[in-house]
């Protein structure tokens, strides 16, 4: 039985230094004893085990810090082009705008933000609309803007909105979040038909958002019968409850 | 209102059936965001035996324990939204030899999947667990009643089921596998909670694969006796020593800036609110003194830790700081984020706040009893906080009979916050003796 002369607490006895202080243990009477333990791997009398153990390694690769670069460094590249060897048009603003609709869809994804997500939709219906407008001086002509580009962007920004209304306000687990996604598809497709039929042939003339719809109305009874079963229900729910 | 618990209770008793998933409970969703390749959230706790443990017969125990409690064989899966447990199949857990370097980081899909290890070392049981499962409560019924099984397989048979020993041959009652805090998570006030960055311990980082251990092992009755003289219980006596030897090492370190010192102190609320969960339903009070007030002596903060417990641990606080907690994981919108985005928000708010909070760890699982038959082949229980989040120390306090167990586990090369905390205590006159697995 030893005792630390620093800190007066007793030390197990195959201790050779307080683990407190570090104060070497030099019992007089035990000599022999000590040398033996304080050879390497002696430490027979110690209560802990001697060996280590390792655990599996794991590895994480930060996807947003690299995609963040990946946008910005693209959008500064090319501006630098535009300005330093290639002069001839202003081409670098439309690499710029879209690396700007990137970034800007990007944000409730990658960095948290308290923005609600109707704003954040309205925000990316704004940044993709002036998107467009920036192509109307490249291209020349700003008749396909107001004629197809503003119409399609209004009603993504527009379906997308009630799609947010649909899964926030009303009940919402995964399955019915499904049900509204895919009504909004299906409803997408059928006004993307709609207004490119009224602006190249000024008639409306379905053909293959028909089909969409139809697969949508598929999934979609598919799913309202699984949200009327209670096991199958409950299965889906396991996996992605929320 | 303590009638209508108890009714609550009656009611909600019932055998539970055999179900695919189980949701995370209110603390459980915070541990597996913490997780790092370096960290995780796992405890340990260990029962010393009187006789050498077989590990052929421990293995046979715990394949016959481990089924009776549901959501410990279970393996932690990811929901597009919220992570969840789902019913553990796989062959294992097994039981191996013990390492110098407990509580190393349990990744998820390591192990067959399984978040809890048994380990023996010559006469020593030890179980670690990750937090996510359940706390010291729960852990503590699975590492008894294993404890219990084995002994019975060596042919002790008159040891009796009660308290932390459960019946393995039951069904678990529904309300073992509550998230109870949603249950009394009804205060009609979220009360805010405001915590001033308390002072962090600076030392030297140990590399990783490395546990510092240092256990003190001393009598209960003196440190009752210590206790007295002071005006206080056990717990708050040991609290103030962690807070001075922490006052300590602040004035030692001659900061430009002095932060005040905060222990985070785990309390069980299953002694406000009843229930049998065994899983998390702890919350944490933070007892501190603030040294820029001027100069503590031992007796003032012995009395500050006094009246902060008198005033904080009550039924009606508390039930008021789970509602807080709660209120987060009830919003709606809070809910539809997905997952990888409440991770990144809750690791940073962890990290930021949370976690700067407090200067040290301290738990108090108080005197364990054990039932019939069993206490003359125990010598004693250790247990452990585990790795801690950031370099400080992590102090878990445990009684059995008469002898008192004090473990510190950092990572951290000094031993300075130990070294005033057990000279302390060798200063009021407790006789202490040390273990350590330091090098």
């Amino acid at each position: 039985m030893s005792y630390c002369v620093n800190c007066g607490v007793e030390l197990d006895t195959s201790a050779r230094e307080c683990p407190l202080c570090n104060t070497p243990v030099w019992n007089p009477r035990e000599l022999e004893k000590q040398a033996v333990q304080g050879r390497p791997g002696m430490q027979a009398g110690s209560p802990f085990p001697g060996e280590k153990s390792q655990v599996e390694a794991a590895n994480k690769k930060d996807f947003g810090l690299l995609m963040s670069m990946v946008v910005l460094a693209t959008a500064a590249t090319c501006g630098i082009l535009n300005l330093l060897v290639f002069r001839g048009t202003l081409w670098s603003l439309s690499v710029i705008g879209a690396c700007a609709v990137l970034w800007v869809m990007l944000i409730p994804v990658m960095i948290y933000t308290k923005q609600s997500v109707y704003v954040s939709l309205l925000y990316d219906g704004a940044a993709t609309v002036l998107y467009l407008y920036i192509l109307t001086f490249q291209v020349g002509s700003r008749e396909w803007f107001f004629g197809l580009g503003l119409p399609i962007t209004a009603l993504v920004t527009v379906i997308a909105e009630a799609a947010a209304v649909c899964i926030c306000k009303l009940p919402r687990s995964f399955l019915t979040v499904s049900l509204y996604l895919f009504t909004a598809a299906g409803l997408l497709c059928l006004g993307l038909e709609m207004l490119i039929d009224w602006y190249l042939q000024g008639e409306i003339a379905l053909s293959w958002s028909a089909v969409v719809l139809t697969v949508c109305a598929i999934l979609d009874i598919a799913l309202i019968t699984m949200l009327s079963r209670r096991r199958l229900r409950n299965e889906v729910r396991r996996r992605l409850h929320f | 209102m303590e009638n209508i618990d108890k009714k609550q209770v009656r009611e909600k008793r019932g055998k539970a059936q055999r179900r695919d998933w189980y949701q995370l409970d209110l603390s459980a969703i915070v541990y597996p965001t913490l997780q790092r390749r370096d960290f995780s959230s796992v405890y340990r706790l260990s029962v010393l035996l009187k006789e050498e443990v077989q590990p052929d017969v421990l293995q046979k125990a715990l394949d016959m324990t481990l089924p009776r409690f549901p959501t410990y064989k279970a393996a932690i899966r990811k929901g597009l939204f919220w992570r969840y447990l789902e019913p553990n199949d796989r062959p294992g857990p097994f039981v191996q030899e013990d390492v110098k370097n407990p509580c190393q980081p349990m990744y998820f899909k390591a192990n067959n999947r399984y978040l809890v290890r048994v380990y023996y070392f010559r006469n020593r049981i030890a179980l670690e667990a990750h937090h996510s499962l359940g706390d010291g409560t729960g852990g503590m019924c699975v590492l008894m009643t294993l404890t219990a099984t084995y002994l019975r397989l060596l042919g002790h048979g008159e040891i009796k089921n009660g308290g932390f020993v459960l019946d393995i041959s039951e069904t678990p009652d529904e309300e073992e596998l509550e998230d109870a805090y949603m249950r009394y998570a009804n205060a009609k006030v979220c009360p805010p909670r405001l915590e001033e960055k308390a002072y962090r311990v600076r030392g030297t980082a140990e590399p990783f694969y490395t546990l510092n251990i240092i256990d003190g092992i001393m009598s209960v009755s003196e440190v009752t006796a210590a206790a007295k003289r002071y005006g206080a219980t056990i717990t708050e006596y040991l609290n103030a020593v962690l807070l001075y030897a922490l006052m300590v090492k602040q004035e030692e370190e001659r900061l430009s800036r002095q932060r005040p010192v905060k222990i985070a102190m785990p309390v069980n609320l299953r002694r406000f609110f009843p229930s049998i969960t065994l899983r998390n339903f702890i919350t944490m009070i933070y007892p501190g003194i603030d040294p820029r007030l001027g100069e503590y002596t031992f007796e003032e903060i012995v009395q500050q830790v006094h009246n902060y417990m008198r005033y904080y641990i009550n039924e009606k606080l508390l039930r008021g700081d789970i509602t807080t907690n709660a209120a987060t994981q009830r919003n709606p919108f809070i809910r539809v984020v997905p997952l990888f985005i409440k991770d990144f928000v809750v690791r940073l708010f962890y990290t930021k706040v949370q976690d700067r909070n407090s200067s040290a760890g301290l738990t108090n699982m108080g005197a364990l009893k054990v039932p019939d038959g069993m206490a003359s082949y125990i010598e004693r229980f250790d247990i452990y906080m585990g790795q801690p989040f950031s370099r400080r120390t992590n102090c878990a306090i445990i009684s059995f009979g008469d002898i008192l167990t004090i473990n510190f586990a950092s990572s951290i090369i000094e031993a300075d916050v130990e070294r005033h905390f057990f000279r302390k205590l060798v200063k009021d006159g407790i006789h202490v003796k040390i273990e350590s697995n330091r090098d």
